[in-house]
């Protein structure tokens, strides 16, 4: 099952919040295994909601969502999915050690296999210095390091990634780069959003471009723009929305594109 | 069951950290109860149901620190993780929801029974109080502490804010430990003031302590073990219930 089926896969998904807002509409998607795709839109678009309905952070309305193949809220899937949220979220309690070895352990893994794997992030991470400092004490950059570590730390195989490289400064995001251009190497899957139009043209094989909870367009990068024909991706960002904007559902018909 | 034991183990290793807050504060403070209403009333108030004061207030004395460390322990963990998101790791992670639930009761459980260990220690050197019924001593220790764990559980995810946390532990908790016999058995008290305390859910939990500890008390051990039992489970369901359907805590 897990070498046929999609990385995910999303079958009518409708998220509804209690104020009313309807953040993803009937939203259909399908990433194959092994694939760095990229998810693009505007902010309230519904990427972050797509993300945190997949992981489990949010209750969805209505609709069907599959991780390799399995029910996204089954326990099999969930060991399988890594999440880099926007947002900072290190627990104030633990040290850069006991962040990974915690996480590991929350996702099944022994201490032996925690702590050696631990280390093994704290190297990639270039995180040394710091092995035993609270998130609290550590930079800004430190902590985005140590946020993608602890996503990796399981080894998923789906590892989504909402804007990692937000507000940091270029030689980390160059940096960033590398790492997540290296793990998609050996075959992880990744969903990546982003606001960063060149990172997307940069890194993703394909691309989604999402608004107002629809999917409005989805090619790799060469495909859009000859799809808009335009000569680049942010003239395509710029025409798919406007299309989308005029449209009363706030829609374009990906078939028409 | 791995992520359940790591979760125990991150909740244990928070109360460990923070020991000087979570354990020593709380039990400097009830020895200073021991000492200062104990020894000095104890020359005005001899004795109370045929037992010394300074022994007599004991058994509610380590009640109510406990009670009150396993309460607000999970409260504040549990609002802390929401606050500042890292509850996410645990609720993305492939546990099940029994396992989340009493991954985050054992924290309070913890650092109560450490309080409670070191209150006992203590009471046996400075008034050599005695355990007579150390089974009752254990089972009604341990149904007081699934109750106010679990209800720290239910207010940690329920609050909105700091204050809401601390307005239960100091309106509610607080003064129904104070006026839960504690300090005196009901017995001495006039009408209605006897009878409004069987309305008190601490009482009976003081009651059922003091019952272990001294062999007596106000009411039966297994009233005390009963009404405890009827409070702990569906407030424990509760948490339960919230970390299954995820209410308060996912959108």
């Amino acid at each position: 099952m897990f070498r046929d089926a999609p990385a995910l896969r999303l079958r009518g998904l409708t998220k509804r919040y209690d104020d009313g807002t309807v953040a993803l509409q009937d939203f259909d998607l399908e990433i194959p295994s092994g694939a760095f795709f990229g998810l693009l839109g505007p902010n309230g678009a519904g990427k972050t909601t797509l993300i945190s309905a997949v992981c489990n952070l949010i209750r969805v309305t209505s609709g069907e969502l599959r991780v390799f193949g399995e029910p996204h809220d089954s326990v099999t899937a969930r060991s399988w999915v890594g999440l880099a949220e926007q947002d900072i979220n290190l627990d104030r309690f633990l040290n850069v050690r006991e962040t990974l070895v915690y996480h590991g352990g929350y996702f099944g893994m022994g201490r032996e296999e925690a702590e050696r794997r631990a280390e093994e992030m704290i190297e990639a991470f270039g995180l040394q210095g710091k092995r035993d400092t609270r998130a609290p004490r550590l930079s800004g950059g430190q902590r985005r390091r140590l946020l993608l570590a602890r996503a990796l730390m399981h080894r998923p195989r789906l590892v989504i990634l909402d804007e990692p490289t937000a507000s940091v400064d270029f030689e980390l995001r160059q940096e960033l780069w590398r790492y997540i251009r290296a793990l998609h190497a050996e075959g992880t899957t990744i969903l990546l959003t982003t606001h960063y139009l060149e990172e997307a043209e940069e890194l993703c094989e394909e691309i989604a471009l999402i608004r107002d909870g629809h999917l409005i367009a989805r090619d790799s990068a060469e495909g859009l723009r000859d799809h808009f024909g335009v000569d680049r991706l942010t003239d395509v960002y710029v025409k798919a929305m406007a299309s989308a904007a005029s449209t009363r559902l706030g829609r374009v018909r990906p078939d028409r594109l | 069951m791995t992520g359940l034991v790591w979760l125990c183990k991150r909740e244990t290793l928070r109360v460990s950290k923070l020991w000087t807050q979570t354990v020593l504060a709380p039990v400097i403070s009830s020895i200073l109860f021991i000492l200062v209403f104990g020894l000095s009333l104890g020359g005005r108030i001899r004795q109370v149901s045929d037992v010394d004061y300074e022994v007599f207030i004991v058994p509610g004395l380590i009640t109510m620190g406990m009670v009150q460390a396993a309460y607000a322990n999970n409260a504040s963990s549990i609002f802390q993780a929401r606050f500042d998101r890292y509850i996410h790791d645990v609720l993305s992670a492939p546990m099940r929801p029994w396992q989340v639930t009493l991954g985050y009761t054992v924290g309070g459980i913890f650092r109560a029974l450490a309080i409670g260990a070191s209150l006992l220690v203590l009471s046996l050197v400075l008034v050599d109080v005695p355990v007579e019924r150390p089974f009752a001593l254990v089972a009604a220790v341990g149904l007081g502490l699934v109750l106010f764990s679990a209800l720290g559980v239910v207010v940690g995810i329920y609050a909105e804010t700091w204050d809401h946390t601390t307005f239960i532990a100091n309106i509610v908790i607080l003064p129904l430990s104070f006026v839960g016999g504690v300090f005196y058995s009901i017995d001495v008290l006039p009408a209605p003031w006897e009878e409004l305390s069987h309305f008190n859910p601490i009482f009976y939990l003081v009651q059922g302590v003091r019952f272990g500890f001294l062999g007596e008390s106000d009411v039966s051990i297994w009233l005390s073990l009963g009404v405890t039992a009827a409070l702990a489970l569906p407030v424990y369901g509760w948490s339960q219930w919230l970390f299954t359907t995820g209410r308060r805590l996912k959108a």
